[in-house]
């Protein structure tokens, strides 16, 4: 009796209940899925940046990688490539502290040396935020330019989006 | 049972959860890669699927960007989009443009997995009329007679998009100008 079930026991690698391989599909799926969306959720920790600002080099690019051609389908899909426009976005404050629309920021430096430039917000559903005054952004065309050469911007709460305020003082003195 | 009878049966145990978790992280990753590879063509199919010509070119002229906007992504509010999805798996796909924009517009092409493969822009066609025969990575059963000086161009895949973009500095003032330049966009099967 005992070797019998000695002899069956030593075979099982080839008898995987349904049961069990059915629940390690499903784990494997899971952690497949999972661990992919945790790498894609990264954002632009693969691309270049300087301060709050990320720029995904090969946004567009037929060279792209897996991971930067899916990053740039979620939340930049039909991006230009980098021949023609770049992109640079900040998701944080210089501070390092995520952008929250109940915050003021003062956006402020000079003007991109690009033929043309704009500067939008958006939702954290990469939408833009509706208005009253229907503002989404200031661009290379309308953003005023201070006697130095730059320009500055806040938005917030109670302003519209992206009003010119370069005599407007740092946030953290704003009452 | 004997202590070599349980010696072995404890081992049997060990490798037989050795493959299980192997077969599993093996077929997570094979699950996470394909994850990867596919986003980008389920959403590009989903956007072409999406996209409803409104004139016989096979363009879609959208409406001015605005927060109502949630078809794609990080919309820009400063650009007056025009739309062409196209399938050049049977035949060749003309596309015509004369924009008289005041300041930059841009005709991109991309593929189903969303690579931007071609861009044209105000300043490279220098003020001449846009003429591309876009050819599709398949075989034609007949091969198509292409219109004297037009742009040939490869897509690497028979589906995708046609992006037009015309950069806006006041809509309601430049309205006629603007929406003249997009309407002269056409996207028609060579035959």
């Amino acid at each position: 009796m005992s070797s019998r079930r000695v002899t069956a026991e030593a075979a099982s690698p080839r008898r995987i209940g349904w049961a069990t391989g059915l629940g390690l599909v499903l784990l494997a799926t899971a952690l497949g899925l999972g661990s992919a969306w945790l790498v894609l959720k990264r954002g632009d920790a693969f691309g270049a940046h300087a301060g709050p600002w990320r720029a995904n080099l090969l946004a567009g690019s037929a060279d792209a990688d897996l991971y930067s051609r899916a990053r740039v389908a979620v939340g930049g899909l039909l991006a230009l490539n980098r021949a023609e426009t770049m992109y640079y976005v900040a998701a944080t404050d210089s501070d390092g502290q995520p952008l929250q629309s109940r915050c003021r920021y003062r956006v402020s430096g000079p003007p991109p040396k690009a033929r043309w430039w704009s500067l939008t917000a958006y939702a954290e559903d990469y939408y833009l935020f509706p208005n009253e005054q229907r503002r989404y952004s200031v661009n290379g065309l309308n953003a005023a330019i201070d006697d130095k050469g730059g320009f500055a911007l806040i938005s917030g709460p109670t302003d519209p989006a992206w009003r010119a305020c370069p005599g407007c003082p740092h946030p953290a003195t704003v009452a | 049972m004997t202590q070599a009878q349980s010696s072995a049966l404890v081992n049997s145990r060990r490798r037989l959860w050795a493959w299980r978790i192997g077969a599993t992280l093996a077929l997570a990753g094979a699950v996470h890669v394909v994850a990867v590879w596919a986003l980008p063509r389920v959403i590009m199919g989903r956007v072409l699927s999406a996209a409803q010509p409104e004139r016989t070119s096979g363009v879609f002229l959208p409406p001015m960007t605005d927060a109502s906007q949630r078809r794609i992504v990080m919309p820009s509010p400063d650009l007056l989009y025009a739309t062409c999805a196209f399938d050049v798996s049977t035949q060749p796909l003309r596309i015509r443009a004369d924009p008289k924009a005041p300041r930059y517009w841009s005709i991109a092409l991309y593929a189903d997995n969303s690579d931007n493969f071609f861009v044209i822009n105000d300043r490279e066609a220098a003020g001449k009329p846009v003429d591309i025969v876009l050819i599709g990575p398949k075989a034609y059963a007949r091969a198509p007679v292409l219109p004297v000086g037009a742009t040939v161009i490869d897509a690497p895949s028979s589906r995708g998009l046609l992006l037009m973009r015309v950069l806006v500095a006041d809509y309601a003032a430049e309205k006629s100008v603007l929406e003249a330049a997009r309407a002269s966009l056409s996207c028609e099967a060579l035959r």
